[in-house]
């Protein structure tokens, strides 16, 4: 009678501790449902769901180290079990989201980058038509200008392949805008000489 | 049914209903208002970038909020009632950890906001300041790409700052300031000269020599001041006239070679008169340049590397008038209105020297502007009249 209780109590144990065993597998489901969401530039696009994220991850840990601390027939991992199994589908919510708005973030900049490349090309081609009228001494400056903003386009395109698209987009917006300026300066400055000449035309006609 | 049967069937009634209505009663609730609260705070949290500006206090509400929602999801802890809700307790820490967090969140991004704001609005003060000193300098040309970038570098900054975007608008303007620092420092080098008090005096004696020479011989000499933008025509010794000038694009700087867009600096002769049809710049005279020292500084610079390998030094600098070209610089000639140009015709001859210095006193325009470049925008100064564009007679 004795033996088989102690056969019977050995096997409770067994099942008590293999119950209470620490979820090991769902943290690491859990940390690389974080990396995939970090992957998919969760800081940058939500960074407060990932900062989230980050602090159930914490949480769960803390409370697995304090059930750790207990008597062995006294430790419960359930609550963290749960909180991992949160942090797997919101994570999957998160990474999901980030992606989404890292595509629109990378459609809006290459938007910018190509109103930016066409904007620069206009003003290159006005420009050049400028200096082949002879103005080059009056246009130097602008001339510099211009192929100031053709050498930063490739800023733009080194943000997009770092994955910067908010900078790419920043970037080609600021080339774009300084751009147009720039045109409207030559072309002010055209019709001034054109007005200049005419000028000078009737002022110099024979009387 | 007897009366003792009612009493007992009555008691366990009421036995019943007591015990459930214990147990209801200590099921572990949190109150809804501050439940909602804590939800609240945790979407203001998010709104105001929590994690971003107060990431120790955020950390911590996030670690409580996750246990207590956890708590609140999964267990109904029974408590007598007298005792008090562990769980209100804890949320209501957990909602001053969140109005905490959401205090140092917002103090820390207001701070951040208004220290962009203000180094933004600064800067893009000063740039106009200095752009206009750098106008006033006449060394736009030598600052290459930098004033482009300083400006996209602002453009971006601006940008950022109307996105919420501070520290990347902070970077910006600091990359501009940085930029700037690196522009005043090419163009106090460029330009030195102008503020070197040996080299005014030498130009003043170079002018003194030709005015002495137009004494000495009853004869017309030409000065040209660059950092003025004058020419002034001396008859016997004397000033008669002056006129306003227009110079290369890069006019204050010495000339080195062909295309560089600078107006030389030395003593030539006018060794050509081109009339009307000759020039595509209404009438010219064309000086003698290069001459000997300029020659010797050509091959001095092209040994030591200064001037590119393949650069000539033959190039014609003449004095001419508009005709066609735009009324603003030249490619290293001296450029006056086509009437001032018939006037000075009339009056010069071939040999008649001309002189081209970059200043006469160490307080020029150039030196005055390069000073200048540092200045804070905040500070008024006396405003620099207009230069005039009408021929001053002199004497």
């Amino acid at each position: 009678m004795t033996k088989q209780l102690t056969v019977a109590l050995v096997s409770l144990s067994f099942v008590v501790i293999g119950c209470t065993k620490v979820p090991t597998e769902k943290i690491a489901s859990a940390e690389q449902a974080i990396s995939e969401a970090r992957a998919a530039g969760a800081p940058s696009y939500l960074g407060e769901r990932y900062a989230k994220l980050e602090g159930m991850l914490t949480t769960a840990k803390e409370q697995i180290a304090t059930q750790e601390a207990k008597f062995v027939f006294l430790r419960d991992y359930s609550q963290a079990e749960e909180l991992l199994e949160a942090i797997q589908m919101d994570a999957a919510r998160v990474t999901s989201e980030a992606t989404r708005m890292r595509e629109d973030a990378k459609a809006a900049a290459l938007q910018a980058q190509q109103a930016a490349q066409a904007s620069v090309k206009a003003t290159q081609e006005l420009l050049d038509q400028a200096l082949a009228g002879g103005n080059r001494a009056a246009l130097v400056a602008q001339k510099v200008d211009a192929d100031g903003l053709t050498a930063s386009l490739a800023q733009v395109q080194a943000a997009l392949d770092s994955g910067d698209y908010q900078a790419a987009q920043v970037k080609a917006g600021a080339i774009a805008q300084k751009s147009e300026a720039l045109a409207v300066e030559v072309r002010t400055a055209l019709s001034a000489a054109v007005a200049a000449k005419g000028q000078k035309r009737i002022t110099t006609k024979p009387k | 049914m007897n009366t003792p049967t009612v009493l007992a069937i009555g008691s366990c009634l009421l036995a019943v209903c007591l015990i459930v209505g214990l147990l209801f009663g200590c099921v572990q609730k949190a109150p809804p208002e501050l439940l909602e609260s804590v939800e609240a705070l945790d979407q203001e949290l998010v709104q105001i970038r929590a994690a971003e500006y107060a990431p120790e206090e955020y950390a911590r509400f996030v670690g409580h909020w996750v246990t207590v929602k956890g708590r609140l999801l999964s267990e109904e802890e029974i408590r007598w009632p007298w005792e008090p809700n562990p769980l209100a307790t804890e949320l209501g820490a957990v909602q001053e950890e969140g109005e905490q967090a959401v205090t140092i969140a917002r103090e820390t991004r207001e701070e951040e906001r208004l220290d962009a704001q203000q180094r933004l609005d600064w800067l893009e003060r000063r740039l106009a300041r200095f752009a206009g000193q750098i106008e006033k300098t006449g060394g736009r040309v030598v600052l290459e790409r930098k004033p482009v970038e300083t400006e996209l570098l602002l453009r971006q900054g601006r940008s950022y700052y109307k996105q919420g975007l501070y520290a990347r608008s902070l970077d910006a303007v600091e990359q501009a300031s940085r930029l700037m620092e690196d522009q005043t420092t090419i163009l106090t080098t460029a330009l030195a000269r102008y503020a070197d008090d040996e080299r005014v005096a030498v130009w003043r004696r170079m002018v003194q020599r030709t005015v002495r020479w137009s004494a000495a011989h009853h004869a017309a000499a030409i000065v040209i001041t660059k950092a003025d933008r004058r020419l002034t025509l001396y008859r016997d010794g004397r000033a008669v006239v002056s006129y306003p000038i227009r110079l290369g694009y890069n006019g204050v700087l010495q000339k080195r070679y062909r295309g560089d867009g600078a107006t030389p600096e030395g003593s030539y002769r006018i060794i050509e008169q081109q009339d009307r049809g000759e020039t595509r710049f209404y009438r010219a005279l064309v000086l003698d340049y290069p001459n000997v020292e300029d020659r010797r500084r050509y091959s001095q610079d092209l040994q030591s590397g200064a001037i590119p390998a393949g650069a000539a030094i033959r190039e014609q600098i003449e004095i001419h008038g508009v005709g066609d070209g735009l009324m603003t610089q030249t490619l290293g000639c001296i450029m006056l209105r086509d009437q001032h140009i018939d006037q000075l015709f009339e009056r010069i001859a071939i040999g008649t020297p001309v002189t081209i210095v970059g200043a006469l006193h160490v307080e020029n325009k150039v030196a005055v502007a390069l000073a200048g470049l540092e200045e804070e925008p905040e500070e008024q100064n006396a405003e620099v009249p207009e230069e005039t564009e009408e021929p001053v007679e002199q004497g």
